[in-house]
């Protein structure tokens, strides 16, 4: 068989539907090297309120905490493929609140998440019923810090009536919301999303709307919400493009992250993209309030983060011993936590 | 519900720790129907202040009565409201009861889990925690591991003979301390002593040690295979060893044993005399992983 390139879609990942080479924005997405940019950051705090870490490597843990990266959030979300039952649910939103949180911690880094039913799953309404009922015995944990990422996705009767449901919860429960907007008829969903949650009495300061672009920013912030930037090369966000919205609109009430998952992404983001802001003149102080403090404003309010948890850097203890288990393997050196930033 | 003697002790140290506000809430949902007594349990920490456990001797020894072995010293406010908590849970039919506790268990995070494997001696229908019990001890988490393995007398009550051996193993392994483990003399057996021996033969092999206090378990299984060890342990550089090797032939009831111990004078003196006692092997920081130079 031949390879034809040009039927080859571009990395259909968190999400994304292929929309084949359409709508390919000029060079709006700037990759740096770690040399060209780590002096730029230097003593610089990151935290990035949307990752999968469960799609990343070890490797990954590494460089993010060498990067400056002290905590992030994990919205729960679909696996790439769908849930058949619901202890799929059950194990998936238990490693969140387990697993992962030790194993991020391994590396220096405080994980929190985000609990909810993704929208595309929300199709599968027997399923989707069985999840609502256990949500609850993981939306009142300790270190979930919102419901989410819930919203639309192919925008259907389901979503809409499981969006409704977990806005409810999350009231109930006094925790904020993170709303992930659709790829496809972006605008009207994004509006759609916000009415809805205006219409369940949310104060707007307690929904994040997520992955924004230059046509949406200006109604989500206009109404009071949140709004996240994800830096996804080639699909979402270019980091160029995040620069100018931030001249455009400045820091208030702006988030950035990676959104880094199975699929091509980058959870450097952050770091790069604050370091393209600093190479372009955007002041120090900008660049904390859309790279950390805004995120833990917004998401703090669910009384669940305490900053002086990560502010000065976590414990690394790798060589502490998890069941005489660490994510250690025979002979391998523990790394050390280090006074700098940059471990060589 | 389980026993009513020991959730009115359980109240009566909560109501001495929690404020009025803490108590109430508490108090609430330890009547409420079990959906919202569950979520509750997760809820704890939202609702209840994290601060130690501290608690009078009085109490100490009511709970002692009630369940020996069974302690909440070191214990914060935020796990024992937990526990009472399930101790509140409605237990009269006993399938019902089951699956809420497996759904707590199915869905809790690392502390609800401790809290949970610390509450099985005082759960009902106890037989039907040995599973998720052996879970624990397969965990890769040391606080849960912890909470079943250290001060909790389920294991020592209905554990397997294979069970509770794997328990005892993988706590030396972990380099934990086992005299935390209740009922370690009563469930001590030969099969036990002897895959010690083996370990401590691998240990040896590699250049490694063996926490001293474990050699208590083979005092009363010495054949010639464990006699080997003990002089092993007597031709030691670590004075500790040859202690464990005293105070095991010593506590023997094998003659041979002590024939080995009375070549060694100083030592059996120092046993007899009990100016040295196991007590003095109970070490808590081991770190017998290191290549001894």
């Amino acid at each position: 068989m031949q390879q034809n390139h040009k039927n080859q879609e571009p990395n259909p990942s968190h999400f994304e539907e292929s929309q084949g080479t359409s709508d390919q924005e000029v060079p709006t997405h700037r990759d740096l090297t770690w040399d060209e940019y780590r002096d730029t950051i230097q003593g610089m705090r990151f935290f990035d309120p949307h990752i999968h870490m469960t799609s990343r490597t070890t490797d990954d843990y590494q460089t993010m905490f060498d990067a400056g990266i002290v905590a992030l959030i994990e919205p729960a979300f679909w696996l790439g493929q769908p849930r058949t039952g619901l202890s799929s649910f059950k194990d998936y939103y238990s490693s969140l609140v387990n697993w992962e949180r030790f194993r991020s911690s391994q590396f220096g880094i405080r994980h929190y998440c985000t609990i909810g039913l993704n929208s595309r799953e929300a199709n599968n309404e027997p399923l989707a019923e069985q999840v609502m009922e256990i949500l609850p015995l993981f939306l009142y944990k300790e270190g979930v810090v919102g419901v989410g990422e819930i919203g639309f996705d192919d925008q259907t009767a389901a979503e809409e009536k499981y969006y409704r449901a977990q806005l409810e919860l999350a009231k109930q429960a006094k925790l904020p919301v993170q709303v992930h907007t659709p790829h496809r008829d972006k605008k009207h969903g994004t509006e759609r999303s916000m009415a809805i949650a205006l219409e369940h009495g949310f104060d707007p300061a307690w929904v994040i709307i997520d992955h924004n672009n230059e046509e949406t920013v200006k109604s989500v912030l206009d109404q009071g919400f949140y709004a996240g930037f994800t830096i996804y090369p080639f699909t979402k966000m270019g980091n160029e493009r995040m620069v100018k919205v931030v001249e455009q609109y400045g820091p208030e009430r702006i988030m950035i992250n990676s959104a880094a998952d199975w699929g091509i992404s980058d959870p450097l983001a952050l770091p790069k993209t604050a370091a393209l802001m600093k190479m372009r003149g955007i002041s120090d102080e900008t660049i904390r309030k859309v790279t950390y403090q805004n995120a833990i404003d917004a998401f703090g309010q669910s009384g669940q983060i305490h900053e002086t948890d990560f502010a000065n850097g976590l414990e690394i203890d790798q060589s502490q011993k998890m069941n005489g288990n660490t994510i250690l393997r025979g002979g391998q050196q523990p790394r050390i936590a280090k006074e700098s930033l940059f471990i060589n | 519900m389980a026993s009513n003697h020991i959730n009115s002790i359980l109240s009566s140290i909560l109501q001495e720790l929690l404020t009025q506000t803490e108590w109430m809430w508490l108090e609430e949902k330890g009547g409420a129907e079990p959906l919202q007594l569950m979520t509750a349990f997760v809820a704890t920490p939202r609702f209840v202040g994290r601060r130690s456990v501290t608690i009078s001797q009085e109490n100490t020894i009511a709970l002692n009565d009630e369940v020996p072995g069974f302690t909440v010293t070191d214990w914060s406010t935020v796990r024992l409201s937990r526990v009472w908590l399930l101790t509140c849970l409605d237990s009269s039919d006993q399938e019902t009861y089951v699956r809420h506790i497996e759904t707590l268990f199915d869905t809790a995070e690392m502390n609800e889990l401790v809290a949970l494997y610390s509450a099985l001696p005082l759960l009902d229908y106890p037989q039907k925690w040995l599973f998720r019990a052996t879970e624990a001890v397969r965990s890769n988490v040391g606080d849960v591991f912890d909470a079943l393995v250290m001060h909790n007398p389920y294991p020592a009550h209905y554990f397997t003979e294979a069970a509770w051996n794997q328990l005892v193993l993988k706590t030396i392994f972990n380099d934990k301390p086992i005299h935390k483990i209740v009922g370690l003399e009563e469930r001590a057996n030969p099969t036990l002593a002897h895959m010690l021996s083996d370990f401590a033969h691998e240990r040896w092999a590699a250049g490694r040690s063996v926490a001293p206090e474990v050699w208590r378990l083979s005092s009363g299984f010495m054949d010639n295979a464990l006699l080997e060890d003990m002089k092993h342990l007597l031709a030691s550089e670590d004075p500790n060893d040859h202690k464990a090797a005293a105070l095991a032939c010593f506590h023997a009831t094998s003659s041979a044993a002590h024939t080995l111990l009375a070549q060694h004078p100083v030592l059996e003196k120092a046993v007899q005399h009990r100016t040295i006692s196991w007590a003095d092997l109970e070490f808590n920081d081991l770190n017998t992983y290191a290549t001894k130079p």
